[in-house]
């Protein structure tokens, strides 16, 4: 504004003309306002930063709160596929080490020890449906055959003098059809374990599997092939009588 | 007032998570240590069970995975050497009926190794070695 007196330009808080010195009036009541203002303002920054110093303990609770529960999510997420992670890893050295484990599999393989590699290949996790495993997929197919049919047969012929056995009839029927699983993929895939790189293993592995029918249950040469050959009933009747002495 | 009582309830929940939280982490941690092939196949319980149970044959199977690699806590050992004392003993007749040599001499190997270091369990070796001839019908 300017000032009644010089018309010099003068601002609303000047008390006095910075030019001819006559007090201004005129902006008296702007000036009083403005200090009123100014202390009620002062008056509200305090309250408001009374609030907030208030207000700090709960913001800072809820901000651990929120953390925490962040925190029990992850932990709880992390545990329950822990199994996976942990697999994830383990079949992920088992590619690094590809060289390594290749030979031990063959070391296990050359033995006939055959539930040997299939303990070491659970264990490492080896993943015969990806590179660089690939070729071991038909192998690990009657593998895990395999060593369901000496795992059966170990569980239903070995007990102790004063065993307890409860269900020893599950045991017979699991015999059964691991017998009946092993053999009839061996058949079914004839054809592609007679090409496959690892054929002679499988080969192998099937006259193992007779032996084991043979040392175990009494099964040899055409009494192994009419057992093959024989109805259900049949073949748990024969093992019933062979492994519980009926 | 009402602030108070938000800030204790908050404090609380806060405890109760932090609790919570500390449990799940030891959990993951424990899961996520390579000490098994897998808890649920490899279950000390389970195993201690059956040899009880003079069930050898299951015993074995359990412990197959440590023939694998697989290793054992300490706490646990005797009782897995046990299964796989039982589990050799038994692969050694198959191999001796199809006429693996070498492999013949490894089962001897390791079920001597097993017997030294297990001098305590001579009358469940003798047992588990009775199952066997009985499976053999000797």
């Amino acid at each position: 504004m300017k000032c009644y007196s010089c018309g010099g330009e003068v601002s609303l808080t000047d008390k006095t003309c910075p030019y001819c010195g006559r007090s201004l009036t005129e902006t008296a009541n702007y000036r009083k306002d403005k200090e009123a203002y100014e202390k009620r303002s002062e008056k509200a920054k305090g309250r408001l930063a009374k609030a907030v110093s208030s207000n700090v303990p709960i913001v800072i609770s809820a901000v651990v709160m929120v953390l925490l529960i962040i925190g029990v999510s992850v932990a709880v997420y992390v545990k329950e596929n822990a199994y996976h992670f942990r697999g994830d890893a383990m079949r992920k050295e088992a590619k690094n080490n590809y060289i390594e484990y290749s030979k031990t599999i063959r070391d296990y393989l050359d033995a006939g020890d055959y539930t040997g590699f299939y303990a070491f290949k659970e264990y490492h996790n080896i993943a015969e449906f990806e590179e660089p495993y690939e070729d071991l997929k038909l192998l690990w197919d009657m593998t895990r055959k395999y060593a369901l049919l000496v795992s059966d047969v170990e569980e239903a012929v070995l007990h102790g003098p004063e065993a307890r056995w409860y269900r020893p009839e599950d045991d017979v029927a699991n015999v059964r059809r691991s017998i009946d699983g092993f053999y009839n993929e061996y058949a079914y895939k004839l054809s592609e374990i007679n090409a496959d790189s690892y054929g002679a293993y499988m080969h192998d592995m099937k006259k193992k599997a007779d032996a084991i029918l043979k040392v175990y249950l009494r099964l040899d040469g055409e009494k192994l092939e009419e057992f093959l050959n024989s109805s259900m009933n049949k073949k748990e009747a024969y093992l019933e009588e062979v492994i519980l002495h009926d | 007032m009402i602030k108070k009582v938000i800030l204790a309830i908050s404090i609380v929940i806060n405890i109760v998570l932090a609790v919570i939280l500390a449990i799940n982490i030891r959990g993951a941690a424990d899961k996520l240590k390579f000490v098994y092939v897998d808890q649920d196949t490899l279950d000390p319980s389970s195993l201690r069970m059956y040899l009880d149970m003079e069930n050898y044959g299951t015993a074995a199977s359990i412990s197959r995975p440590i023939r694998g690699g697989a290793k054992i806590e300490e706490v646990d050992k005797d009782y897995y050497l046990l299964g796989e004392y039982a589990d050799v003993l038994f692969l050694k007749e198959l191999f001796e009926e199809t006429g693996n040599a070498a492999t013949i001499d490894a089962c001897d190997k390791r079920l001597k190794e097993i017997v030294e270091e297990l001098p305590e369990y001579s009358a469940i070796f003798e047992k588990i070695r009775w199952s066997v001839d009985q499976a053999l019908g000797e």
